[in-house]
């Protein structure tokens, strides 16, 4: 690589020289024209990178064959040429234009860039900037790693790949919802999900519900898919995620979780390029589980509709006791009825092409994908169309539109016993679910009413559909030297529609499972939904920017600028149960179960002025303020005032350190700091300040409740105030690169909810600003090259992630919430937000448990300040008095410590492999599970144990209260991706570009966890009910080909 | 060029800003629902929905608490942990548990909504209508301080505020006031007739002044005010049903049969003794007892036998206020506990009762067993009205209370009374100390 550049400066003289000759000729301006040719490593030509004449307003961009020209009219003298693109160090060139000569070549060669820092970011400025001016730190990931991932969910594809984000995929569904956790926990009233933007547009990432919508779903989480599934991964040029509000101000509204821009791919000028690519993937269940094997069940019937279930811990008789009788069965293992290895496949298809003053990209996207469940997946196609059209010298014209269609076949979530998961889960396995009576309907499993694991598949038809455009239009004027303003509009606009059939079951199935009961009654089995919800969101803004430069040395830029979103909504519901037969509508149900028909509207309106100063291209400083203001929130409380400022100092470019760095090979060494404030301006709902009382039929009238929530109109917006400090270092001509940011992310005037008020005043709870809350910690991102040569390369990138997340104060000890599963999660000042709050074991002072006389566990207990006390006569807590209180303590958090990666990339050639392993330490999960399993009979773990003697009778019935046997460990380390790929490059009479790459991901994991994989959440994108593992669909491994080819 | 620029002052048109207030067309406020006469029947209609309906309602909690605290249930699944702390008793019911919290939540929810709703009927001008608004809030409200202090040593005295928090009385004044709710009521009622116009706008199965008289009998009874609760329950008719009605949609399930019976998930009978201790026709059911098949139905078929019958048996199925032979033994028990006993008249009310055909019920709860033949004196009378509470009365989350009253031995139920939920004692102050157990 050293030689080529070697090479390169050389032709540079030879230009220089040439130049100079003809230097005095003319002194007027003249038309010119500048061309070449930017390659990378490899001599690969780089489309795409900018190249702009400093000073002026002449600039271009490479077409795919890494060639530019730019036509200018130009004085003769000394300029500039600056060429900058994604992923490279940018780089400058002279040239002197002199009369008489109309025509200059400039070929450069970029270097890669791992650091990124003279990527060009748009965000945080409308106008773009270099990541080395940034007092912030701001991660780009490029489209190649998101389209390569082997998975279609472009968010699950950033995993590993962003410094201080965590992201986690809640349910292995072919349409997944994904949580995304910028720095930690920023709120705890509201979503903790960053803003998402497309090209300007600004995308809700809704969770709406519309299937799942029985009455006795989980009403807290947030399950099921959200909305950036949508979206297609190889349309993706780059995602820029800012992590903090020090780096948001121009988004300082919502930008408290931090903000994910996503560009997608646009035209470059030149003949019309065709990239294909096909992928195949297949699915399957990474781990299973080993189900209980013992031979015998306590007590009778073996099989059948009578079938005595829930053997371990069900007492029976007077006075109720265990029954100890055994009765032999046969032990099945029902995953294999459940789980199959699905297949998946993707198919895109781009144009892309342009001609001077008009660029286009274009694409098809068809993408099928089965889920590890049988019966379920999950199809997109979608389009896109981008346009880049200049009009005039000083206006151009952008715009965008994709549409999207994505259809689901579901099952049932987690969070219910007749998803396909919890079906097996609840029952013994001793059933033969496969038999059938005569006319071929399956049977019932045991007396309880329990669904039978093929009628989840046979009964239950569950549809998710999504139509969905997001559209956007941009006007940029440069009317004058140094000003630039420019519009940008955007529309992002659902159409989500669900529906649920549950057939009517031949046998007792549980009417809380939807069936008829025992009797098989026809008003109540079988249920249908329909569901409907539309959202549109509108933005825009408006921004000008004046640059300016007042010395040789010193520039500025002026931003100024205006922003409004508007968002409604609405969402209906119809549903009804006990339907006739032959229909699978809401309209065939004998009775009509309530109806939903909820409406909301939102708007948001801010300002902004930004100031940038540019000293000598190595001192940065910028200042900035905003004011924003919500609906959601009363006139008084609505405008907020947002501060910014921040500053970069680039050491290694001055002058006295400059000769210290080449004998130390200090490439770059740069320190930043900045101090940010951001707003939560979404932290409640459209009309959550209102007391009011929601409506329903009742016995045939409407009845008005008051809510048990009291509203506050006084609440006001969350702030968030950050301060970040980092460094970026680069040595050994770029071979050691290293990024470091310290955060301290401080939230103020925090929503607390569900704070408890006296239940004496007629309300349980309200919402006050009466929180802080704090997340601390570092980013590492280490990247080194150990080994390159002209054929072999080995780069290693190190990322390390640790937050320390603390609730600071909550004007209360202690604020619990409960789920359905019976986890409960608590907020306590000086502990994560949040903690399982739970009953646990015994201990002595050596942490073992306290066993009773006949070797079980008990549950610890003691005085009613919450020590534990020990009754004298048996060594154990006392079972009744004032010191038999059951205690509960915090065991554990969701929250990891910390999260870490490594990548390792060798190639050899036009070979290239890469592998990436994840970590997330020091989470907990609550695995609710586990102990269904053990309680009724399934699990290896314990009631098998229980059923062959080695625990004694009653072990899992006696422990069963105590919560802290399903606190699990949530540590994992996976095998993320791992990919070889084979890049054959032009194929003569073929095409000009093809490779061919075989993938995995999460392929294996490393955990001591009991279920089938930690990184779960049955309460989906929920921002505190995280960490729950109910019946939840465990993520896949996958195995994918692909092969890219560009025409 | 001039054809963009006026294209772009035309666009610029759009950047005049959207407004910033919404009207919420979902949900009224507070002002807006009690500002109309409707507005406050519906405040109403959503008392009887909050103490009736669900498995946070009162209903579930007051009658799975109490079954499972005095011995009329079974646990069947200890998954259940709000339940499975209620069979475990003593420490295990702690201040965070479940049902306690549902029970003292929404108690206190309908004592302050019941407040609001009198507060402002009292403000209307058609006072017929007024009266009815009154003694329908009136039931809910003297239903919850009843419950309330059933299961607490002290409840709040009345609804408190954020800056005045509630003071607590204790659960005999608490009883008195549940009259002097029930009397209020009654004399409202007295003064103006209630219009049938409100009688067509709220949910039916309620008969106001004998479901008033009723409650008042059963709380001046707890309160130990015999001669009030004699002359009470004199007054109620006992030819009538008044009940509490679902009608099978979700949301209006009848909620034991939703949450228990139907699942075969969470509680069942004990067995057919009702969990009563002693011998046949000691303490327990005569084995003819007409009333043990009413309220538990046998599955031979499958574990367990004894299933939930009664008044649980569908979503649709109503549950009684009070039942009509509840009075006859709130007659029998308070002349045999007043100054001389009448230990006549008394017999004669518990022979009612034992007597009964079920078809001679309202409700079809009747023994068909002979008269009562044992020993005549104060002390067996009590006993057997004890003996025929519990039976008749099964699982109408009475015999908590009863215990108490008949000084049971401690060991025959698994708490006395519940911890105040911490909820309460972290923001009110004035929170009494936890009872021992």
């Amino acid at each position: 690589m050293k030689k080529s550049v070697q090479k390169i400066t050389g032709s540079w003289r030879l230009v220089s020289l040439l130049t100079m000759m003809v230097l005095l000729s003319s002194l007027v301006s003249a038309q010119v024209t500048i061309s070449g040719k930017v390659t990378a490593s490899g001599n690969a030509a780089v489309s795409n990178v900018s190249v702009v004449i400093r000073n002026t307003s002449y600039g271009t961009t490479t077409d795919l064959n890494g060639v530019y020209s730019i036509s200018a009219n130009l004085k003769p003298g000394k300029y500039v040429l600056e060429f900058s693109g994604v992923g490279l160090k940018s780089k400058t060139a002279d040239v002197t234009v002199a009369g008489g000569t109309n025509s200059y070549i400039a070929d450069v060669l970029l270097a890669d860039d791992v650091l990124g820092l003279d990527e060009v970011v748009v965000t945080g400025n409308s106008q773009g900037t270099t990541k080395k001016q940034l007092g912030s730190y701001i991660t780009t990931v490029k489209g190649d790693k998101i389209a390569n991932a082997s998975t279609p969910n472009a968010i699950a594809a950033m995993q590993g790949k962003v410094p201080g984000a965590q992201i986690i995929q809640n349910s292995g569904d072919p349409a997944g919802g994904m949580t995304v956790r910028l720095r930690g926990v920023s709120t705890i009233a509201s979503s903790n999900e960053p803003l998402y933007i497309i090209d300007g547009v600004m995308i809700n990432n809704s969770n709406a519900r519309v299937t799942n919508t029985q009455a006795d779903y989980d009403g807290y989480g947030s399950i099921g898919q959200n909305r950036m599934v949508d979206i297609n991964p190889n349309d993706i040029e780059r995602i820029e995620v800012l992590n903090g509000a020090a780096a948001a101000a121009i988004y300082g509204s919502r930008a408290n979780a931090g903000v994910v821009q996503i560009f997608t791919k646009r035209g470059s000028s030149g003949a019309p390029q065709v990239t294909f690519s096909t992928r195949i993937s297949s699915n399957s269940i990474r781990k299973k589980l080993v189900v209980n094997s013992a031979p015998t069940k306590f007590g009778g019937p073996t099989d059948g509709p009578t079938a005595f279930t829930q053997d371990i811990i069900t007492l029976v008789g007077t006075p109720p006791a265990l029954l100890t009788n055994t009765t032999a069965v046969t032990r099945y293992d029902y995953q294999d009825d459940i789980f199959h290895t699905g297949m998946g496949s993707d198919n895109n298809l781009s144009i892309t092409g342009g001609k001077d003053k008009f660029k286009y990209y274009s694409s098809f996207n068809y993408n099928y994908n089965e889920g590890i469940i049988r019966e379920t997946n999950n199809r997109r196609f979608g389009f896109r169309l981008n346009i880049d059209q200049t009009i005039t010298k000083w206006l151009s014209l952008t715009a965008g539109l994709n549409y999207s269609y994505n259809n689901t076949k579901e099952l049932p979530d987690g969070n219910q016993f007749f998803s396909p998961i919890n079906s097996i889960t609840i029952i013994g396995n001793f059933h033969d679910i496969k038999q059938r009576d005569p006319n071929g309907n399956l049977l019932a499993v045991g007396e309880r009413g329990r669904i039978n694991p093929l009628s989840v598949f046979e009964n239950v038809d569950q549809r998710n559909k999504t139509g969905r455009v997001i559209s956007n239009i941009g006007f940029k004027l440069t009317p004058i030297k140094g000003l630039t303003i420019d519009y940008n509009a955007g529309i992002d606009n659902i159409n989500q529609n669900g529906t649920t059939f549950i057939k009517p079951f031949t046998y007792n199935v549980s009417t809380a499972f939807w069936g008829g009961g025992i009797s098989l009654d026809a008003t109540q089995n079988g249920y249908a939904s329909a569901a409907n919800f539309t959202s549109i969101f509108f933005n825009h803004d408006l921004n000008a920017t004046y640059n300016a430069r007042i010395t040789d040395k010193l520039s500025s830029t002026t931003q100024l600028g205006y922003s409004e979103q508007y968002e409604t909504s609405q969402y209906i519901l119809a549903q009804s149960r006990g339907l006739g037969v032959g229909v699978s509508t809401v309209t065939g149900g004998a009775t009509p179960l309530p109806t939903v028909d909820s409406r909301s509207q939102q708007s948001i309106r801010g300002y902004f002025l930004q100031q940038n100063f540019k000293f000598n291209n190595q001192l940065f400083l910028t200042v900035a303020g905003r004011i924003d203001g919500s609906s959601v929130f009363k006139k008084e409380n609505r405008n907020q005032f947002y501060p910014k400022v921040s500053g970069s100092y680039i050491i290694s470019e001055s002058d006295y350190f400059r000769s210290f760095a080449e004998k130390a090979h200090i490439d770059l060494f740069k320190i930043r700091a900045a101090y940010g404030e951001s707003g939560n301006l979404t932290g409640i709902g459209p009309y959550e300040r209102f007391n009011t009382y929601s409506a329903g039929s009742y016995l045939g009238r409407t009845y008005l409740g008051s809510s048990s929530v009291r509203a506050n109109d006084n609440i006001s917006p969350e702030r968030q105030k950050e301060f970040e400090i980092g460094t970026d270092i680069a040595l050994l001509s770029n071979r050691v690169q290293f990024t470091f940011n310290w955060y301290n992310k401080e939230v103020v005037d925090l929503i607390v909810p569900n704070l408890t008020v006296a239940p004496s005043i007629g309300f349980t709870s309200e919402r006050k600003n009466v929180g802080t809350l704090t997340n601390k910690g570092f980013e590492i991102l280490l990247t080194g090259i150990p080994l390159q040569t002209k054929d072999f390369s080995w780069e290693i990138t190190g990322l390390f992630n640790k937050n320390k997340n603390r609730i600071g104060n909550i004007s209360s000890p202690l604020i619990t919430f409960t789920s359905p599963t019976g986890a409960v999660f608590a907020l306590i000042p000086g502990q994560d937000a949040p903690v399982f709050y739970a009953t646990y074991f015994a201990r002595d002072a050596n942490g073992k448990q306290l066993l009773t006389p006949q070797g079980i566990p008990v549950i610890e207990r003691g005085n009613a300040a919450g020590v534990p006390q020990r009754d004298p006569a048996t060594g154990l807590p006392y079972t009744s008095g004032p010191n038999s209180n059951v205690l509960r303590k915090p065991l554990g958090s969701p929250n990891p410590d910390y999260t870490t990666t490594l990548v390792n990339t060798l190639n050899y050639k036009k070979l290239s492999l890469r592998i990436q392993i994840d970590r997330v330490a020091g989470a907990e999960v609550f695995n609710a599970d586990y102990r269904t399993r053990q309680g009724v009979g399934n699990g290896s773990e314990l009631a098998e144990k229980e059923l062959k003697g080695l625990l004694p009778r009653g072990y899992i019935q006696q422990t069963y209260a105590i919560e802290e046997w399903r606190v699990d460990d949530g540590t994992f380390t996976k095998l993320r991706e791992i990919s070889i790929g084979y890049s054959f490059g032009k194929v003569k009479k073929f095409c000009n570009d093809l490779n061919v790459s075989i993938s995995g991901r999460n392929l294996v994991s490393w955990d001591n966890y009991k279920g089938f994989d930690p990184e779960t959440n049955s309460s989906g994108q929920s921002g505190l009910l995280r960490g729950i593992d109910f019946g939840n669909v465990p993520i896949p491994k996958t195995f994918q080909i692909s092969v890219l080819v560009k025409f | 060029m001039k054809k963009i620029l006026t294209g772009l002052g035309l666009f610029s048109v759009i950047l005049v800003s959207c407004k910033q207030e919404f009207e919420n067309p979902n949900q009224p406020t507070q002002e807006q629902v009690f500002a109309v006469v409707r507005g406050i029947t519906s405040a109403a209609i959503s008392l009887q929905r909050t103490y009736t309906v669900g498995r946070a309602g009162v209903v579930y909690n007051s009658i799975i608490a109490n079954g499972s605290l005095t011995n009329e249930f079974r646990l069947i699944n200890a998954g259940n942990t709000d339940e499975a702390a209620m069979f475990a008793g003593g420490g295990a019911v702690d201040n965070l548990n479940g049902i306690v919290n549902n029970l003292w939540i929404q108690c206190n929810k309908v004592v302050w909504e019941a407040d609001n709703v009198i507060a402002s009927a009292t403000k209307l001008g058609d006072k017929n209508y007024a009266s009815g608004l009154i003694a329908y809030a009136s039931i809910f409200k003297a239903l919850s301080i009843g419950q309330m202090a059933t299961f607490w040593e002290q409840i709040p005295q009345a609804p408190g505020t954020t800056t005045s928090p509630a003071t607590f009385q204790a659960r005999q004044a608490a009883y008195r006031r549940a009259v002097k709710v029930i009397d209020d009521a009654l004399a409202a009622i007295a003064a103006n007739s209630i219009s049938s116009s409100f009688i067509s706008n709220v949910p039916g199965g309620i008969d106001y002044v004998s479901t008033l008289n009723a409650l008042k009998a059963r709380y001046s009874l707890f309160a130990g005010d015999y001669a009030i609760a004699l002359s009470a329950s004199a007054l109620v008719n006992l030819s009538i049903k008044n009940e509490f009605r679902y009608d099978g949609a979700v949301g209006v399930n009848n909620p034991i049969f939703e949450t228990a019976t139907a699942t075969n998930n969470v509680v069942q009978p004990l067995d057919s003794t009702l969990g009563l201790p002693g011998t046949t026709g000691n303490l327990q059911p005569d084995l003819n007892d007409k009333r043990i098949p009413f309220y538990v139905s046998i599955n031979t078929a499958a574990s367990p036998r004894h299933r939930i019958s009664g008044f649980f048996t569908g979503n649709a199925i109503a549950v009684p206020i009070y039942l009509p032979d509840e009075m006859r033994l709130i007659k029998a028990e308070c002349l045999l506990r007043q100054a001389s006993p009448d230990l006549i008249n008394a017999k004669n009310e518990i022979d009612a009762v034992l007597t009964q055909l079920p078809s001679a019920d309202p409700f079809g709860v009747g023994a068909q067993l002979p008269a009562y033949s044992g020993t005549v004196d104060a002390a067996s009378l009590l006993t057997e009205v004890y003996r025929n509470r519990c039976i008749e009365l099964y699982m109408s989350g009475l015999r908590l209370e009863d215990m108490r009253r008949f000084n049971r031995p401690a060991s025959e139920r698994k708490r006395t009374f519940f911890p105040y939920p911490f909820r309460e004692r972290d923001n009110n102050p004035n929170t009494p100390a936890d009872p021992a157990g």
